[in-house]
């Protein structure tokens, strides 16, 4: 069972990936105490913490907008959205700037580790046994085991949530309807 | 009616010389320097060119000089506007500052290459040429 | 040669500039049509706008247009040196116009490369007649007939390259026998035929003079010449001597097919290969030589324009160019983040050091902000337009289409210098036309006699109007018609099958004007010249949907509709007063804003419910509390403490606890990102000078969401 989830997750792996020299490589951060990766396909650049201007009556993971470059992108607290205890931000908060699906979006992360190569056969399933309920699970892929621990590598895609957009355009379609 | 031909390019040189030849005696000249030599020739023969037709890439000196070189000759010259040869630059370069310029400079048509006869008949014409 | 890239030919320039007059004539025409005389300034204007396209016509020897522009500046002339009363004006406008659209038609064949041919002899007679009719009212009214207007034939001309259209194009190989000698030279004398009607001419081998060796080749190979002439094909053949020929390939080739293999021939220099062992066929391919042309001052083709420019004599710089969009973007999201970068250095922390002298580093960081600030404007500036010619277009369409189905229609526009972005401008001009035809042909009344009936003044009026509105163009055209009749669209919906059978009571009034944008639903009877073609309106609403607008439908019978293009501007400029509130700046659209106040807390008014109002000079206002509405911490709570700001959009007002006013500036308004969820209340965001980001109010949406409440 677990091997053929497995071989499941390789082959999405490969598609994920389009770029040979990428292939593998995550960039990994620090939340709380555990460490996660998130395919370095996904990743436009890290920037520094930076004033991020409110907006009200959004998700409390949507912590706002910041400017890049003249670009206005919304910022999440990555956190946050796993239903952990916001912490505070520090000289060491990064915000890794990403690009899915078109969409350009920033993830405050609270420490930025390294790019670590993850070959696809240290890539495990994440344990399922009866902890459905256990929200942030969705959003994790997979574990890898490296030298210095497990890493729980992301979806960003799941992430950032297809639901979420569509709940969005769905609102603006009533609105027009409206 | 008396012509100078200025053409580096022996396609064109032979075309125009062969549509020239028609009007009149037609002298080929084949670079810039040259034509601005048997200009100057034939106006101390006291026979001057009627028309000259000038392209304007040509080795040594080009047709824009050329043209320039003649109205500098003819202005020293004291010869009246109206007596002065009629010059018609011909060239593939039709871009509007470069005939602009070479309207500034006196000339008094500029055809673009390739050459429409009919019209170029039609501008001889006007200029009481033919 | 970046220059190369620079230079608009002869013709394109005469083009751009006649086009460009041409508008002007319109605009001024069209203005002025209701008037009853032009004044001095417009037939100035117009005689100077004549007699300029006159003279490059002239030079360029497009006879034609010289004529037709050439009478109506006479007609012009003697309108400005006579100053005769009693000119029939209508007439006039209509010579003006029949000139105007006769040389637009001519330009528009120019521009696809074919001859200005059109006939000027009908307008040119009308024009004659005309001025021969002027003539007589000027000395019938004892005016001195001013000297004739003296015409300065153009001394210099320009004749425009062929078009090619009459130039044949073709690749002609010969085979000589292989025992042939000396085919270098036979090969010659064939060029040397050629050149007597050759345009232009190219062949390879090219060193067949210099280079004996050539003779193998070109029995091996073959001898391959490109060949432009005005000659027929037997004209050329018989041009070639044939002896010693064992083949010879005759292809005539399209203008395209010789300019592709034009590159083939002059492609850099290669040395000649050995030959392959078998005969190359007609198709020549291999070895391609540049002719023999020696030096920089060479021709190397003859097509137009692709001449080489010399490095001398390279003239000034044209006043315009065109930019590629994205570079314009790019150049934008550069300058975002040169302010920033100018913030950080600015209010650096380090200079923050007590003692620092910094008289200096001030003077300089002034100079800087100044720079920037004007870069900024500059670059949003390149992007906007005003609609001012999206509704010149439109008066002219009002204008041809009322006199056609001999309708009286005024046109009112308003607010044309709006500016929009340059894409928008692009998307909204046929829906826009679309409109305008749909009003005057099926909006306004066949018979002024339906009108003044019901004590409408008999003239029709329509009016274009556009505005800029918390975020948003509005641009509206409204007629003072019929209006709709919701029955009979109700009707016609569900005799086409383009709604549901539900009774007519279960849709609202807007619904029901909607069915006139349904694919399928044409309310008029019978299809006009116009428009009621019954694609029009569902054509229109997918345009404007394409730029994430919408088309609002307002009517009322007997009295008139209301067609508005709501368009979403993601470039708009608007003006707008940045406030703060706790610690998140907001911007107010300027022309939202009535007034700002300071008022206690005896002007409130509290509701059981929580609601508040607030009580101004006896006017009773809704009262928003933005910081506690979007729950902003660390904010004014009092009210003497904050500014209240009196907000009106479309009639209604709301009132606005603020903490205090930042300052005023122009906000580029940007789009929220799609990923955040949309706010009600919030029209947008922007990038203020220091970088950071400021929400916009959207006043509608304040309003939306406080009507729900209550």
């Amino acid at each position: 069972m677990a091997e053929e989830l497995l071989k499941n997750e390789e082959t999405e792996q490969d598609e994920l990936l389009e770029d040979d020299s990428q292939k593998g490589k995550f960039m990994t951060f620090q939340t709380g105490k555990e460490f996660f990766g998130i395919s370095i396909s996904y990743v436009n650049e890290i920037i520094a913490m930076q004033p991020i201007a409110a907006i009200p009556e959004v998700e409390d993971y949507v912590k706002g907008l910041i400017n890049l470059r003249g670009k206005i992108i919304p910022v999440i607290d990555v956190r946050v959205r796993f239903k952990m205890e916001p912490c505070e931000y520090t000289d060491r908060t990064c915000i890794i700037v990403i690009d899915v699906k078109s969409t350009t979006i920033g993830l405050i992360v609270e420490k930025i580790a390294e790019v670590d190569t993850i070959m696809d056969d240290s890539i495990m399933p994440p344990p399922s046994l009866g902890r459905k309920e256990h929200e942030h699970n969705k959003y994790v892929y997979g574990l890898a085991r490296t030298g210095d621990g497990v890493k729980l590598l992301i979806d960003p895609e799941k992430l950032i949530k297809q639901d979420d957009i569509e709940a969005v355009v769905e609102d603006a379609r009533k609105e027009e309807q409206s | 009616m008396k012509i100078l031909l200025a053409e580096d390019d022996f396609a064109s040189r032979k075309f125009m010389d062969k549509q020239l030849s028609r009007y009149g005696e037609c002298d080929v000249m084949v670079d810039g320097e040259e034509a601005v030599d048997a200009f100057m020739m034939a106006l101390e023969d006291g026979e001057p060119y009627d028309l000259a037709c000038l392209d304007v890439m040509m080795p040594v000196m080009d047709g824009y000089q050329v043209l320039k070189a003649i109205r500098d000759i003819e202005a020293q010259k004291g010869i009246p506007k109206s007596k002065r040869v009629k010059v018609i630059m011909t060239t593939a370069l039709n871009d509007e500052r470069n005939v602009k310029m070479a309207f500034e400079l006196g000339c008094e048509a500029y055809a673009g290459k390739p050459i429409d006869v009919e019209k170029f008949e039609k501008v001889l014409n006007k200029l009481g040429l033919i | 040669m970046a220059e190369e890239f620079n230079t608009e030919s002869m013709l394109d320039m005469f083009l751009y500039e006649s086009g460009q007059l041409l508008e002007k004539l319109e605009g001024i025409i069209l203005e002025k049509q209701d008037a009853d005389c032009f004044d001095d300034a417009d037939i100035n204007e117009i005689f100077r706008v004549m007699h300029t396209i006159k003279g490059s016509s002239g030079v360029l020897m497009y006879d034609n247009i010289t004529k037709v522009t050439h009478k109506l500046e006479d007609v012009f002339y003697y309108l400005r040196e006579s100053h005769p009363d009693d000119v029939p004006h209508m007439e006039l406008v209509e010579h003006v116009l029949a000139v105007s659209d006769f040389v637009t038609g001519e330009l528009d064949k120019l521009k696809n490369g074919e001859q200005p041919d059109g006939d000027e002899k009908q307008l040119v007679e009308d024009l004659d007649e005309f001025l021969g009719r002027l003539k007589g009212e000027i000395t019938k009214q004892g005016i001195q007939m001013p000297q004739a207007n003296k015409h300065v034939e153009p001394t210099q001309f320009y004749i425009t390259p062929v078009a090619g259209d009459d130039s044949h194009f073709y690749r002609i190989s010969i085979h000589y026998r292989s025992d042939t000698q000396m085919s270098n030279l036979r090969a010659y004398s064939a060029t040397y035929a050629l050149k007597e009607v050759a345009e232009d001419l190219l062949y390879t081998p090219d060193d067949i003079l210099s280079n004996e060796a050539s003779a193998d080749v070109i029995v091996a190979e073959g001898f391959h010449m490109l060949l432009q002439t005005k000659s027929s094909k037997e004209e050329v053949i018989a041009l070639i001597d044939s002896s010693e020929a064992e083949e010879i390939n005759f292809d005539e080739l399209t203008k395209e097919e010789y300019g592709n293999a034009l590159g083939e021939f002059g492609r850099e220099q290669v040395i000649l290969e050995p030959a392959p062992a078998e005969k190359a066929k007609a198709d020549a391919k291999p070895e391609k030589k540049e002719a023999p042309k020696p030096g920089d001052y060479v021709v190397k083709t003859k097509e137009a324009g692709k001449g080489k420019t010399l490095a001398k004599n390279q003239p000034k710089q044209q006043s315009i160019i065109s930019v590629n969009v994205e570079k314009m973007d790019a150049l934008m999201d550069l300058i975002g983040e040169l302010v920033i970068a100018e913030a950080v250095v600015l209010q650096n922390p380090d200079l923050k050091v007590p003692g620092l002298e910094l008289s200096n580093f001030q003077k300089a960081s002034g100079q800087l902000s100044k720079i920037t600030t004007e870069l900024q404007e500059v670059i949003m500036s390149m992007r906007m337009m005003p609609l001012t010619n999206v509704f010149q277009k439109m008066r002219r369409i009002v204008f041809d289409v009322s006199r056609k189905l001999g309708k009286d229609i005024e046109l009112e526009v308003v607010g044309e210098n709006t500016e929009v972005d340059k894409n928008i401008i692009e998307h909204i001009t046929d829906p826009l036309m679309h409109l305008v035809r749909n009003s005057v042909d099926h909006g306004i009344e066949e018979n002024s006699e339906d009108r003044t009936s019901i004590g409408k003044p008999a003239k029709g009026k329509i009016t274009l109007e556009a505005k800029n509105e918390g975020g948003k163009v509005y641009i509206s055209v409204k007629d003072d018609g019929k209006g709709l009749n919701k029955e009979k669209l109700y009707q016609k919906a569900l005799e086409k099958g383009v709604i549901e059978n539900k009774p007519m009571s279960e849709f609202t009034d807007k619904e029901i004007f909607r069915f006139i944008t349904l694919p399928g639903f044409s309310t008029k009877e019978e299809v006009t010249e116009y428009s009621g073609r019954g694609v029009g309106m569902d054509v229109v609403v997918k345009n404007i949907q394409s730029i994430s607008g919408r088309l609002d439908i307002n009517s009322v019978e007997f009295e008139g509709s209301e067609m508005t293009l709501v368009i979403p501007l993601t470039l708009a400029i608007i003006n707008g007063i940045v406030v703060q509130v706790g610690n998140s700046p907001f911007v107010i659209e300027t022309a939202s804003i009535k007034e700002f106040v300071r008022v206690g807390e005896d002007s409130l008014i509290h509701e059981p419910s929580g609601e508040e109002y607030i009580v101004l000079r006896g006017e009773c206002y809704p009262f928003i509390r933005l910081n506690e509405k979007y729950d902003l911490p660390d904010s004014v709570h009092k009210i003497e403490e904050g500014i209240v700001v009196v907000l009106e959009h479309e009639g209604s007002q709301v009132c606005v606890l603020i903490d205090k006013l930042l300052q005023e500036q122009e906000i580029v308004v940007k789009p929220i990102p799609p990923y955040v969820k949309k706010v009600k209340g919030l029209s947008g965001c922007t990038q203020l000078g220091d970088g950071s980001i400021a929400l916009i109010l959207d006043i509608a949406g304040l309003l939306m969401h406080d009507g729900e409440r209550r």
